[in-house]
């Protein structure tokens, strides 16, 4: 359970750092999340058979949806060894130009 | 199928505590209710004497068209329920690739946008269905005045949604969409 959350933390590090990510996502149906004793890890979902990443991406795209999604499952590869990663793009956060 | 379960559980666990509770009622012979009242109280002799007639009917293939209707019927419905019931739930996210999904609010928001770039349209609503398979069913409803040409938006309408999507690498798999005239009164935009 421990190890479970270390690696919800790790990869949720991981994840946030990748450009057109803007957030982790709180999960649609139910909370997407990682629990362990009075701490929870939300946006990243850590089971036996797999790892589950809910993204907000950044809204305009600099790349399709599905590169982002590779892209981070690439970076998240080194993290989770053998377990298969899905990512889950739960939302776009339209981002306002910084330099107007 | 999982509400019509819940509800078959419910009504079937409902019927073994009614059965419970009479079953603690006549085996202690509690307010008068004695064991030995039991099958005639249920008439259970009918419904024995029933169920032995219709058998012995079935088995010399003596059975009259509203009992063979009754057991097709009842054959159809066994066969539609298991068919349900083996059936894979449709899934709630759009597949895009392989461990890579997105949410049907998503992809249901940006077909909306990219429909109303189109200056005719005043209104419009995308319904979005997820499939097994790699990419999302799509169907525009797009609300435009009377007297524009429909065939025109149809084509325009689809080529830009179908463009925005492309562009942000949402798989389509099918996209329809309906022009329908409105009352710009009715719309939510009246001039575009």
């Amino acid at each position: 359970m421990a190890g479970e959350l270390q690696l919800a933390r790790a990869v949720s590090e991981a994840v946030l750092a990748i450009s057109g990510v803007h957030s982790l996502g709180m999960g649609r149906y139910a909370e997407a999340a990682t629990y362990g004793a009075g701490e929870k890890v939300i946006g990243v979902v850590v089971s036996p058979d797999e790892v589950r990443v809910h993204i907000v991406a950044r809204y305009p795209l600099a790349e399709p949806i599905p590169i982002l999604a590779e892209r981070i499952r690439e970076r998240v590869a080194s993290r989770v060894g053998l377990l298969p990663t899905t990512v889950v793009v739960e939302d776009l956060q339209i981002m306002l130009d910084e330099s107007l | 199928m999982k509400v019509f379960n819940r509800i078959i559980i419910i009504l079937l666990l409902a019927g073994l505590f009614i059965l419970g509770v009479f079953t603690v009622l006549y085996s202690f012979d509690i307010a008068g209710y004695q064991l030995a009242d039991l099958p005639s109280t249920l008439r259970l002799n009918d419904l024995y004497e029933g169920s032995r007639g219709f058998f012995r009917d079935v088995e010399r293939g003596n059975l009259d068209v509203l009992d063979v209707a009754t057991l097709v019927v009842i054959t159809l419905l066994g066969l539609l329920l298991l068919f349900l019931e083996l059936k894979p739930p449709t899934p709630q996210r759009v597949l895009m690739q392989r461990g890579a999904y997105i949410t049907r609010s998503t992809v249901k928001d940006e077909a909306t946008v990219a429909a109303m770039q189109k200056p005719e349209v005043l209104e419009a609503n995308a319904d979005v269905k997820a499939q097994r398979k790699p990419g999302a069913k799509v169907d525009i409803k797009a609300s435009v005045r009377r007297g524009e040409n429909v065939r025109d938006i149809q084509s325009g309408v689809q080529d830009r949604v179908q463009q925005h999507l492309d562009r942000m690498g949402i798989p389509v798999d099918n996209l329809k969409v309906e022009i329908v005239e409105s009352d710009p009164r009715e719309t939510r935009a009246r001039l575009r």
